[in-house]
């Protein structure tokens, strides 16, 4: 099996708009109007999510506090707790119905952190599942996040790479509702090892890493072309 | 009409979901395809969709509770239809909500670590129940779920486990993958606590063999020995309807319709597609059904409603020349038929050696539910109706 998978850069983009399209484009695979599984690859601005699973003592910091270092909180439907994402870390929403893979969510977030492993083992980063913790760790520390939201086996939400996330930023949330966690990022790990173009890096090896998980070939779309087909149906 | 609106499951692998958000309310008219709730299971989310069209007349499960997948969290009705029955049938979800932040004290290590740590123990309600029942202290298990969360799969690795065959010469280790662990833990529940025993009687399919011919001279759906089967095994069960039954663990539940599973072997595994009211259908309806399943069960596009609710299952390796076998019963169900080829045998028959097409029906039975005697009964008349098979007809 290898299907088409369009992969769509949206570069540095506002978290609502970036759920906006990632909304419309599931809603448009969902009716079959978009007739690919989609890949939305972003870097945001400093964002504070919050999942369904969210507890509100796992927001350490008062959001006028954080409304005056402008992050911005919003509470989405995803699974899991709460995550910031901001510069340096790469987000990667994958629109994918799975219908046409495997109808098991575990399954799905299995293969995610598979994917997510994959990547980071090719930039010389062991990364390994944690039982019960969702997510990518090496070394005991949190490499890589994951909430997904599915709607008729269509998902959105996904998955957080740090890359070269400023770590600090951590220190507002209980990352994931886990006390104590110790996030960290490809940068953080790889030290002086590092490469100059590491985002770049990071990119492809994601992208690869989905492919050969889910044995897909990549295909890279814009994304005004994407969603025309979300109005037009004519992907 | 009644829906009720039961715990989906997501994953072959999931044993419960969290309600975390009812978009509907008591009162509300919905639709089928209406987003009625929101559930999760690990850090995924899924809508729920209304299967049917009333009024969300009462929900069972608030937000925040954990629900073991098939029961009931809510019932759709009309706005003036009496639902006390569904109500009181339907066994309510234990309240417990789940703590909603899993907190380990570090989250290096990547083998569970004991959940002893804090003094009050957090443990799914499906997981302290079996506790319970088999006497095991939670205390003293490790729990694999979120946060250390003790869950189901704890406690059955709780159980002291059988010696480890080691082998002397070569060996591949071939790590499981989740439909192999699921197999592997309804197929130890199965051969752990349910206290099996097995009948075994021969057929004759001389005459079923010459109704399979000329029913498919006929039409263009081809017609199987398996199809065959499995409507004679719908029928009889529904002559025998105490072996069309469910253990429950505190009742049985004796089913007035046959759901038949059919065990599919697929590239990594096994699935049992369920043929819906195999009773009421044509033997066409059930070849051109079994044909679809089990294409569908092999490219993997069954919906879990689709392998889910057999009331009694079938499996047949005659396709692999086997002549004879037991089946591993899949629980709730309390029996399962293993099918063997038809093959020439030599038999005597009235003074006279002859040859004919015998075939070996071997039943498991689960003790709780079905007695010898009771079982033999039903496979004698599975055996009359291959032997006969106009009965099929009637």
């Amino acid at each position: 099996m290898s299907a088409d998978l369009a992969v769509v850069g949206l570069g540095r983009m506002s978290y609502e708009e970036a759920l906006q399209h990632q909304r419309a484009i599931a809603e448009a695979r969902i009716r079959g109007d978009v007739t690919r599984d989609v890949l939305l690859l972003v870097e945001h601005p400093p964002v504070v999510t919050l999942g369904r699973a969210f507890d509100h003592e796992h927001l350490a910091t008062p959001r006028a506090e954080l409304a005056k270092r402008h992050i911005d909180v919003f509470e989405v439907e995803r699974g899991g707790d709460v995550t910031f994402h901001g510069p340096g870390q790469l987000v990667g929403y994958p629109i994918f119905r799975l219908t046409e893979h495997k109808e098991d969510l575990h399954w799905f977030l299995r293969a995610l952190e598979e994917a997510l492993i994959t990547t980071v083992a090719s930039l010389g980063i062991e990364g390994v599942r944690n039982e019960g913790l969702t997510g990518v760790w090496t070394h005991g520390r949190k490499i890589a996040s994951i909430g997904i939201h599915v709607k008729q086996w269509v998902t959105w939400h996904g998955f957080a790479l740090n890359v070269a996330t400023d770590l600090s930023y951590f220190d507002l949330i209980v990352p994931c509702g886990i006390d104590g966690v110790q996030m960290t990022s490809l940068a953080q790990e790889l030290g002086e090892r590092a490469p100059r173009d590491l985002w770049a890096r990071a990119l492809d090896s994601v992208v690869m890493g989905i492919c050969d998980v889910f044995g897909f070939r990549p295909q890279a779309v814009t994304l005004d072309d994407l969603l025309a087909a979300t109005q037009t149906g004519t992907d | 009409m009644i829906t009720k609106v039961v715990m989906e499951a997501l994953s072959p692998t999931m044993e419960e979901g969290r309600v975390i958000t009812w978009h509907k309310h008591e009162g509300d008219a919905v639709s089928a395809g209406d987003i009625i709730a929101e559930v999760e299971t690990d850090k995924a989310v899924m809508e729920l969709q209304a299967r049917g069209d009333g009024v969300l007349r009462k929900v069972v499960a608030g937000e925040g509770t954990t629900v073991e997948v098939g029961k009931l969290v809510a019932i759709i009705a009309d706005a003036d239809e009496d639902i006390s029955g569904v109500a009181a049938d339907g066994k309510p979800p234990s309240d417990v909500p789940t703590p909603a932040a899993a907190t380990p004290a570090v989250p290096a290590p990547p083998t569970p670590e004991p959940a002893a740590t804090t003094s009050r123990v957090k443990a799914s309600p499906l997981a302290r129940r079996m506790a319970q029942e088999r006497n095991l202290d939670l205390q003293s298990i490790a729990g694999s779920g979120p946060g250390g969360r003790i869950v189901k799969r704890d406690l059955e690795g709780a159980r002291p486990a059988a010696a480890r065959a080691v082998a002397a010469g070569g060996y591949e280790d071939v790590p499981l993958n989740q439909m192999r662990k699921t197999i592997a833990k309804r197929l130890s529940q199965s051969i752990g606590p349910v206290p099996h025993f097995f009948l075994t009687t021969e057929v004759d399919m001389e005459r079923a063999a010459e109704a399979r011919e000329d029913l498919n001279t006929l039409g263009e759906q081809r017609i199987s020995f398996n199809d065959i089967i499995l409507r004679v095994i719908a029928s009889a069960l529904m002559r025998h309807r105490a072996c069309n039954a469910w253990w429950m663990d505190d009742r049985i539940r004796y089913f007035g319709e046959v759901h038949m599973g059919m065990a599919v072997a697929v590239e990594d595994g096994l699935i049992t597609p369920v043929i819906r009211n195999a009773h009421m259908k044509t033997l066409r309806e059930i070849a051109v059904e079994s044909r679809a399943m089990a294409e569908r069960a092999r490219e993997r596009k069954l919906t879990p409603e689709e392998y889910t609710g057999a009331t009694f299952s079938v499996s047949n390796l005659g396709m692999f020349g086997i002549d004879e076998f037991t089946a591993v019963i899949n629980p709730p169900e309390a029996g399962i038929i293993a099918v063997g080829a038809v093959t020439e045998k030599a038999v005597m028959r009235d003074g006279e050696l002859e040859v004919r097409r015998r075939m070996r029906l071997t039943m498991s039975c689960d003790h709780r539910v079905i007695d010898g005697a009771t079982g033999a009964q039903f496979l004698q008349t599975v055996r009359t109706m291959l032997e006969n098979p106009l009965a099929i007809v009637w």
